[in-house]
């Protein structure tokens, strides 16, 4: 069954993601063109092409921001009108587990998220190709990365295979935050939309609380203090990074496990349809 | 066994009960008013039933069971309010029905939205009220479930709506299966009803068929209504 909600979960966001990201790479096309006027010896003494080129790149940068901002929009949008409202009279009573709804929800969220990143890094490049100060940026981030690929060998992919998974973590991680944040929220009989903030913000104090004490146990007796991380030798960085990567993935999921579980349990024994 | 049974089922919100101690049963192939004023309990039995509330003490049961995945495969519900989503048009819905309940009858409800003049492809933001009450309860009454309950699904739509429902709802349910309709405009249901149960302040106050009070009270459902909710 979960594959059916996730099935019809796409289709209800798809339709609210895909219209911004036809717009943001509309505009990542317009800059680009703007950007190459305005570099043009030919056109850049029209005053009235250089304002329209900047209203073209502002244009580019609040559309690469909307939609950010629209993915996590979307992503709280949804689970509250699809679950808590009076759509969730359907959804509670579809005979699928609470498990199911609350996975499907949180792997969609978290897909629109890196689809959000791809579209976002698609529309940077298409801005600026063939553009020649941005060009210098993307070739030196291209040299970046062939050097440490020679250097680390295997390790340079293994890196942005391994950043990419704790990026994906962490976008379901904030994903189930706010939902436990409404889960919580919504049990309560009145003020259910207040009452998320504020369990919204009483969760973000906690992590930030948690992450403070987590960086000091790591210097005071952890792994940073006991010589575990280094930067001396190539050995030592390889070392280094994967063992960050493998804590911020584990402390991931400690924190999505919490998260979860608040989540379930609420919506199992706590849910408030009015 | 019954297809439905309340033992000693008891839920209220904060201090206010809104049920106390309710136990009853509802056998197979029986259509039953659940009837009683505004506040008397109707809506927090049915909900129980599909488990979007749990209950402070007591149990509900659905053909012996909790309610839980199982139960929810042979219950159709229909709250008293609007669960459709706005974007989806009527053929999305009757994919959506299709593909989580095996005993979603397509073409029975396809038959039915054509009977209307529904247009398949029209969403459920650009349907009327009365349009979407209808197109909800065809989805409910399409599927062959052995238990429907429907909420006040006749509340807030005209006359003669409420008899194009009315007769969806006697046309389309299996003869072995259960109805229970929750209401209080008991003069447009009592036609339909086999047995009555009047709930008041959370409470079963009467438990009849429609027969009975009849032959033995010489009086219709309403008429009783109307004297044991006397204000």
């Amino acid at each position: 069954m979960l594959g059916k909600l996730l099935k019809h979960e796409f289709r209800a966001t798809a339709r609210t993601m895909w219209p911004f990201y036809a717009a943001l790479l509309i505009t990542s096309l317009g800059a680009n063109v703007a950007v190459r006027v305005m570099e043009s010896k030919k056109y850049s003494d029209s005053v009235l092409l250089r304002i329209f080129s900047t209203l073209v790149i502002i244009l580019f940068v609040v559309a690469l921001a909307a939609v950010g901002i629209m993915t996590l929009v979307m992503m709280v949008q949804r689970f509250q009108k699809n679950l808590l409202t009076s759509e969730g009279y359907l959804m509670f009573t579809l005979p699928v587990s609470e498990h199911s709804l609350i996975l499907s929800k949180t792997i969609t969220a978290a897909v629109w998220f890196l689809a959000t990143g791809a579209a976002q890094v698609l529309a940077m490049l298409i801005m600026s190709f063939r553009v020649s100060y941005v060009n210098k940026a993307w070739e030196d981030i291209r040299q970046l990365f062939s050097q440490i690929t020679s250097y680390y060998a295997v390790n340079g992919a293994a890196f942005i295979l391994e950043a990419l998974a704790v990026a994906f973590l962490g976008c379901a991680v904030t994903c189930l935050m706010f939902y436990a944040a409404m889960a919580l929220g919504y049990g309560f009989p009145t003020h259910k939309g207040l009452l998320s903030v504020v369990f919204f913000f009483v969760f973000l104090v906690a992590l930030q609380i948690l992450g403070t004490m987590g960086l000091f146990a790591s210097f005071d007796g952890g792994l940073l203090g006991r010589g575990y991380v280094g930067t001396n030798t190539a050995v030592e960085v390889i070392r280094s990074v994967h063992l960050a990567m493998g804590v911020a993935a584990a402390a991931e999921l400690v924190l999505g496990g919490i998260f979860y579980a608040v989540t379930a349990l609420n919506l199992k024994h706590r849910l408030n349809l009015e | 066994m019954p297809i439905f049974e309340c033992r000693n089922l008891t839920k209220s919100y904060g201090a206010a009960p809104a049920l106390s101690n309710v136990s009853l049963t509802v056998e197979p192939g029986r259509v039953v008013g659940l009837l009683g004023p505004n506040g008397s309990g109707k809506t927090t039995m049915i909900k129980l039933a599909n488990g979007l509330l749990t209950p402070n003490s007591g149990e509900v049961l659905i053909n012996g069971m909790k309610p839980g995945i199982e139960t929810k495969k042979i219950v159709s519900y229909l709250p008293e309010r609007t669960y459709l989503s706005e974007w989806m048009s009527a053929a999305q819905l009757m994919d959506f029905f299709g593909d989580f309940y095996p005993d979603f009858r397509r073409d029975r409800a396809e038959e039915m939205l054509a009977r209307l003049g529904i247009s398949q492809q029209q969403r459920v933001k650009q349907m009327s009220k009365g349009t979407r009450e209808k197109v909800q309860l065809i989805m409910v009454m399409s599927r062959a479930a052995k238990l429907y309950l429907l909420d006040e699904p006749i509340g807030g739509v005209d006359p003669a709506t409420r008899d194009y429902i009315l007769s969806t709802i006697i046309q389309n349910y299996e003869p072995d299966s259960s109805i229970i309709i929750s209401t209080h405009l008991i003069a447009d249901v009592e036609k339909v009803l086999d047995e009555v149960i009047f709930l008041n302040r959370g409470e079963v106050v009467l438990r009849s068929s429609v027969d009975a009070i009849r032959e033995e009270k010489g009086k219709s459902v309403d008429e009783l209504f109307r004297e044991v909710f006397r204000c």
